[in-house]
């Protein structure tokens, strides 16, 4: 019988100035990375042509690439073919004159248009402000909500910058692989607050509402915590792959930003979290 | 009957399952769907609704063309003047000029205008305007969405719909949606101001030919089906009864008494005069663009001199094809948009139906595919299938709630939704773990006492959980972020159904385990 046990971690090897760098020290990268992109490129991530204005086409064709390139007058940004569909390609535009690049695909030999999309420079902005806003209301809910639910500073505050650091790791990772951020992105990242609380309560729960040892719920709640967010990664990480093969590119956008991010929550939840959570049990508490 | 009770939470989820399965496999079952839709239609096997990038078709945003001076004291009888002198100093068509004495504005609908010169038009006028901003009126704007609506059902557009989209201290912009055609075809029947207007042409004195604009778009009172008739393609049109005895005077006195001789191919629109000596002819035109120039008939002219025409206001509008004709009908019927709308600043999807069915297959193999990982995570981690199947079985049931639900409402799914379903079968394992764990991890449970004690403290955790995911989700319902707001939508009543009914009903599946083994 094949069976895996949340391994359980000693934590009283490490002290919590060790415990806490490793996940301090990545958030601190990330923001680094973030900071540098938006000093050299004027904005903190790539806006995809949601956030920019764009267009988007799906054609099937025999034609090479570098011949759907040359179809268009509009200079093209990306050819993307489908694994799973030959022939198929999503081929992207910075312009957002959707006519007219319709109008050259379906005049040329052989390319047949099967679908499109455009969003205008004007649109783009309005979904870059709508989407910090929907992400700032967001976090200041969940902030709010957390404040309520323990009533205590320092666990409060852990769930609240693990939640941030999860955020802000995988819009590094973003840079750093060159994906452009759409709006299939921003939904993820919502969703990540969800998730990245779920195991933070829990872990908070445990340790301070529950009778027993500190190490004792810790590991407990790690036994949950674990095998929830393994889950979780498990079937995000099904879609994106499976997504990407037949082109979605919405489902795949969400599917790997959710690996990412719920991969940074297992290391920021039970190092950053446990930490501060013991800082407050055995120290803080006191003071 | 006890046995009934403990287990109420069981036999809820049972009932809803049983509720959803006839929402989404009976045919008629959603209120307003018509009995050959949905699982009736063919080929269909359930009542789901699907979105245009599920089943095809065209959905366009985009705002109104226009711009707004406010502030403007327009005089209840001066509407018209300021209208007219407007447009004039412009050089733009009175039609794209507004003024308003109940909202004291003055819009123009012109791309090329620019700020100083609508003011300068104003101030040449007397008029101060207080500000000047772009966008239109709310009057406007659905007014728009009106015409649009007639538009699409005039046209055949099956379930299109239009919708007004206000953007939190942003822009407005309308939003069509049109399920069986493509960007072209809509924008084309957008991009249509059809603007009908009918005007007599004939001679004066001096032997020139003078254009007198007879009927205009209002005054008509019915419009009937395009036709192929014995004199060719035509609409028969009724004039509105308060209008026709005017037209059929103007007519009569201007010599349309009788059968008129016109050859249509002298006729230019921007030079009357270039019809040869008698000619008398009737012309509408459709957005400036004479679409139908043709003789009065006998019997026409002879009912405009002797009032037979006012008791019976019908004429034909031949035109030289039936397109020609179906597109007068359309312009006619639909009226015309008191505004266009701004193509170039759209945001705009379009799926062949080809393509968008594949995409439904594709997501329902991904969905799949993801209740299969997690299954094996699960059963890996607990390694006892009784404690595994009851946890996917119930996360699957969630799913299923969930697809009875959007097919009761009839809202249409589309990607990001889906998607959404993939979220929620990851919280709702989530939450069914931390049950599973609380109740089996923390030693034997002996006594139906011990487990509700656990149950609802595992309960807590997963209500915070679930608040903090509405709340997390709840920004994206509220702002008009693309298909964003569908899938918030979606998963927010997941997380509801799961709270609410799943996940008790796997406490209870877990109590006759637990409990039974003693």
């Amino acid at each position: 019988m094949v069976e895996y046990e949340v391994p359980e971690v000693d934590y009283t090897q490490y002290t919590n100035r060790q415990l806490v760098a490793i996940p301090l020290a990545v958030l601190v990268l990330a923001l680094a990375v973030i900071g540098g992109w938006w000093v050299v490129t004027g904005a903190p991530v790539t806006y995809g042509i949601d956030f920019t204005g764009g267009s988007e086409i799906t054609v099937e064709t025999t034609l090479s690439q570098e011949e759907i390139r040359a179809t268009f007058d509009e200079p093209v940004s990306s050819v993307q073919g489908i694994e799973q569909a030959e022939n198929r390609y999503i081929i992207t535009f910075e312009s957002s004159d959707i006519d007219d690049i319709r109008d050259s695909a379906e005049a040329a030999d052989g390319m047949t248009v099967l679908g499109s999309g455009s969003t205008s420079p004007i649109f783009g902005e309005e979904n870059r402000r709508l989407a910090v806003l929907g992400l700032a209301v967001a976090f200041g809910g969940m902030s709010l909500l957390a404040f309520v639910f323990f009533r205590t500073f320092v666990p409060s505050i852990a769930i609240v910058i693990s939640a941030f650091s999860d955020i802000v790791i995988p819009l590094a990772v973003m840079n750093v692989l060159g994906i452009k951020l759409s709006l299939g992105i921003v939904a993820a990242l919502l969703m990540l607050i969800g998730y990245s609380v779920d195991s933070d309560i829990l872990l908070n729960n445990h340790v301070l509402r529950r009778s027993g040892g500190f190490y004792e719920s810790t590991y407990r709640a790690m036994r949950t915590g674990v095998t929830m967010t393994v889950t979780s990664i498990a079937a995000m990480a099904v879609m994106a792959v499976t997504a990407t093969l037949f082109g979605i590119d919405l489902m795949a956008d969400i599917g790997l930003v959710l690996v990412l991010g719920l991969s940074a929550d297992l290391m920021n939840t039970y190092m950053l979290n446990v930490t501060l959570l013991r800082w407050y049990k055995y120290e803080g508490v006191n003071r | 009957m006890s046995a009934l009770r403990e287990n109420w939470r069981i036999a809820l989820l049972v009932v809803l399952l049983l509720v959803s399965a006839v929402a989404l496999f009976v045919p008629g079952t959603p209120p307003g769907a018509t009995p050959d839709e949905g699982a009736a239609a063919e080929g269909q096997l359930t009542n789901l609704q699907f979105g245009i990038q599920l089943s095809g078709g065209t959905r366009i945003r985009a705002p109104v063309v226009g711009m707004t001076a406010e502030g403007v004291a327009v005089g209840f009888q001066d509407e018209s003047d300021v209208t007219e002198a407007v447009a004039a100093d412009l050089g733009v068509d009175p039609i794209d000029v507004r003024a308003s004495n109940e909202t004291q504005t003055v819009e123009v609908f012109a791309r090329n205008v620019t700020e100083s010169e609508f003011r300068a038009a104003l101030e040449a006028e007397g008029y101060q305007p207080e500000t000047i901003r772009d966008g239109v009126t709310d009057e406007t704007r659905s007014q728009v969405v009106d015409s649009v609506q007639r538009r699409i059902t005039e046209s055949a557009l099956s379930g299109g719909s239009v919708q007004e989209v206000a953007v939190p201290g942003g822009q407005t912009f309308i939003s069509i949606t049109a399920p069986d055609r493509d960007r072209g075809e809509l924008v084309s029947i957008l991009e249509e101001r059809g603007v009908v207007r009918v005007y007599a042409v004939y001679p004066v004195e001096n032997g020139s030919h003078v254009r007198e604009q007879v009927l205009d778009q209002d005054e008509f009172a019915g419009i009937g089906t395009a036709r192929e008739s014995d004199s060719g393609p035509g609409v028969p049109v009724t004039v509105e009864e308060s209008a026709a005895e005017e037209f059929a005077t103007t007519m009569a006195t201007n010599g349309f008494d009788s059968q008129t001789v016109c050859n249509p191919n002298n006729y230019n629109h921007s030079n009357p005069s270039s019809l040869n000596g008698n000619e008398r002819c009737i012309v509408a035109t459709l957005n400036g663009e004479p679409v139908f120039v043709a003789p009065v008939t006998q019997g026409l002219g002879e009912s405009f001199a002797n009032g037979d025409f006012v008791n019976d206001p019908t004429f034909v509008m031949s035109t030289s094809s039936m397109e020609e004709a179906r597109e007068v009908e359309l312009s006619l019927k639909s009226g015309r948009l008191p505004a266009p709308l701004d193509f170039e600043n759209d945001d705009s999807l379009s799926l062949d139906p080809a393509l968008a069915e594949g995409f439904q297959q594709n997501s329902l193999i991904t969905g799949i595919l993801a209740v299969i990982a997690v299954s094996i995570v699960v059963y890996v981690r607990y390694g006892r299938i009784e404690v595994a199947a009851p946890m996917v079985v119930t996360a699957l049931s969630e799913v299923f709630l969930l697809l009875g639900f959007v097919s009761f409402v009839q809202y249409p799914l589309n990607l990001s939704h889906l998607a959404g379903f993939i979220a929620v079968i990851g919280t709702g394992v989530d939450d069914l773990i931390i049950i599973g764990d609380e109740i089996l991890q923390q030693g034997e449970v002996r006594t139906g006492r011990v487990f509700e004690s656990r149950f609802r403290k595992a309960f807590w955790v997963i209500g915070a959980a679930a608040a903090t995911t509405i709340v997390a989700m709840s920004p994206l319902v509220a702002l008009p972020l693309g298909d964003l707001s569908g899938f918030a939508i979606i998963t927010i009543v997941g997380v509801l159904l799961g709270v609410l009914v799943t996940r008790p009903a796997y406490g209870d599946i877990l109590r006759n385990l637990v409990l039974d083994e003693d």
